[in-house]
């Protein structure tokens, strides 16, 4: 297993060579088939399916940066989410808005939003943050399922579907193009993100606060960048959830079970470990909607997974997987340099 | 001029004096020594010139011509002041490479923005950056250790990695807490020389906080000694070695043999 992902990488190393984005071409080229392929072998549902997985890879991605990267522990991203979602929802309606400007609307709003979540993080720490972004993030969705004007109890109806001139992106596989671009996009800007001073300056402030002080970091700064960097991801993730095929939203969408289970992605797959997030996005996601039929048990068991991973396994899968890899070069290494000197 | 100066520095927690009144000039180019007893206020004392503690109203202090009393630590630091601590507090779950990446953030070339892009220019200053970087893990002789956490290296590759994050800040100043702690007197011996090398290197001005005396006394050219948040000598190494204060600070006071016979006797 670990073998097969260690010559997986380095193939894609060797791509990368070629041009930095040839990896990300060749997936993006891939995926366009997916549709196809689902539907054909279980059913035009799963695509529907997998649209979902794309929107939890995005929030997931976007929570990871926060909460991975900066180590600020976050529990109000559902409520990023539902900004985004219902602003791009209600633009397009109220205004006859196209997509294309709803969403960077959406997304701009839930960027003052995520401000908003992330200035409790310049006091606080640990679990106090988490208590702070609890309320914000559910006095969000209280609000929603109040105030007439966004849905309350009834949701939103008839949000419009995105239109390219006169054709209407309403189908499941089409719009998974839409989401799908969207998620790859994402994810590559996250690896940018972290390979720059910017991540290195996020993960140093959750290593260590005075250190990154003293090494010339503004702390606050970069925790409130953190959060609002995440909320783009949230913001975009909502008003792409707004406006997909039947374009309905309910404030049933943004609770604090749906929040936990986003908390459980990222813990699946690996805190701080950005392929970790999409891949703990996919396997919660179909396993939630696999085991629909015993709703009234999923959270006990989400939960109970929740404990189990993070005393047994707190890195995740990726962590692990990770780990292995790290080991495995260390030991290649040294064995080079052995046979070298002798 | 000095390089860095103090004017009635103080600092309190509550009652107690940490540090008071502490006058203190540190002059370019030189290797700075600072020495006193536990709790006499050293650590306060970087931890206020650093920035990382706010000293009470009153004090001042000024590096490099510019008035630092008030600015927050990454402020100073971007001004040049380095500084180690006591507990290392490395970035255990980074690299050792990302480590000295991070200590070298003043001199980011590029603006936020960019780097959430991903543009070219950030591509190539950083491929510049880790290059120097590598270059400066060679010298204090971690290369090899380079893609490996931090968290994974020995006692004594901590300290120098450490060292190499404030030196990665191409510093005018740095500050040295305690850097031979719990090294054994080779290997404190080994520390010196590289720190006196980089000093050299790098054109550095070195202030250190030091328990091993023998350290002291033969790389510092002052001391100055702090007891009691305040500071009670100052002068080069051979003064020190003979002032009554000091010496009274750290061994108590000698007592008259009557006296002494007195105090037994409980009179």
């Amino acid at each position: 297993m670990i073998s097969f992902i260690t010559n997986f990488t380095s193939a894609i190393d060797s791509l990368a060579k070629v041009h930095r984005l040839l990896p990300w071409l060749i997936a993006y080229v891939l995926l366009l088939f997916l549709p196809n392929l689902i539907t054909a072998t279980f059913g035009e549902y799963y695509v529907d399916l997998a649209n979902r997985c794309c929107l939890f890879i995005l929030l997931a991605v976007g929570l990871n940066i926060v909460k991975g990267f900066c180590g600020q522990v976050t529990v109000g991203h559902i409520g990023l989410y539902a900004i985004g979602a219902v602003t791009s929802a209600l633009l397009a309606q109220n205004y006859g808005m196209p997509f294309w400007l709803s969403a960077p609307l959406a997304i701009l709003v839930t960027c003052f939003a995520g401000l908003v979540v992330g200035l409790p993080s310049v006091r606080l720490e640990g679990a106090y943050l988490a208590l702070a972004t609890l309320g914000l993030g559910e006095s969000v969705r209280i609000m929603i399922a109040v105030t007439p004007a966004l849905g309350s109890s009834t949701g939103i109806m008839m949000i419009p579907a995105p239109t390219i001139g006169n054709y209407v992106i309403e189908s499941f596989d089409h719009y998974f193009y839409l989401v799908m671009t969207a998620a790859i996009i994402g994810i590559y800007f996250s690896f940018v993100i972290l390979n720059s001073s910017t991540g290195r300056a996020f993960k140093a402030i959750r290593e260590d606060v005075i250190a990154a002080s003293v090494s010339g970091i503004n702390v606050p700064f970069y925790k409130l960048l953190a959060f609002v960097i995440s909320a783009i991801y949230a913001g975009l993730a909502g008003a792409l959830f707004a406006h997909m095929p039947p374009g309905y939203l309910h404030h049933n969408n943004f609770t604090v079970i749906e929040m936990v289970t986003l908390l459980l992605m990222v813990v699946l797959g690996g805190i701080g470990n950005i392929w970790g997030g999409v891949v703990g996005a996919i396997v919660v996601t179909v396993i939630y909607d696999q085991t629909k039929d015993y709703y009234f048990y999923q959270p006990l068991i989400f939960g109970i997974t929740m404990v189990f991973l993070v005393v047994f396994m707190p890195r995740g899968i990726g962590g692990v997987i990770e780990q292995a890899i790290v080991k495995r070069k260390f030991i290649e290494k040294h064995e080079e340099q052995n046979l070298g000197t002798s | 001029m000095a390089l860095l100066e103090t004017r009635s520095l103080s600092k309190s927690f509550g009652g107690l004096k940490a540090v008071s009144g502490v006058d203190l000039k540190v002059q370019p180019g030189t290797v700075h020594g600072l020495i006193g007893p536990n709790g006499s206020g050293k650590s306060t004392f970087f931890n206020l010139v650093t920035g990382v503690y706010q000293p009470d109203p009153g004090s001042h202090i000024e590096f490099n011509g510019n008035d630092i009393t008030y600015l927050q630590a990454h402020g100073i630091a971007a001004l040049g002041m380095a500084r180690t601590f006591q507990l290392l507090r490395l970035f255990s779950e980074m690299t050792v490479l990302e480590n000295v990446m991070v200590g070298n953030h003043c001199k980011t070339s590029y603006g936020i923005v960019e780097s959430l892009l991903g543009t070219s220019r950030v591509r190539h200053a950083d491929q510049k950056m880790k290059e120097e970087m590598l270059d400066l893990l060679e010298f204090i002789g971690l290369a090899n250790f380079a893609d490996i956490p931090a968290g994974e290296l020995s006692g004594g590759q901590r300290r120098l990695l450490a060292l190499g994050r404030a030196i990665a800040m191409k510093p005018k100043l740095l500050l040295l807490d305690e850097p031979g702690a719990g090294l054994s007197p080779v290997n404190v011996d080994k520390l010196m020389e590289t720190i006196l090398a980089l000093k050299g290197r790098y054109k550095l001005t070195v202030v250190v906080v030091e328990h091993i005396l023998k350290v002291v006394m033969s790389t510092c050219e002052t001391i100055s000694v702090l007891d009691h948040g305040q500071k009670i000598a100052e002068g080069p190494p051979e003064m020190i070695k003979d002032d009554h204060a000091v010496i009274e600070a750290y061994l108590g006071r000698e007592l008259p043999d009557e006296e002494i016979r007195n105090a037994i006797r409980g009179q």
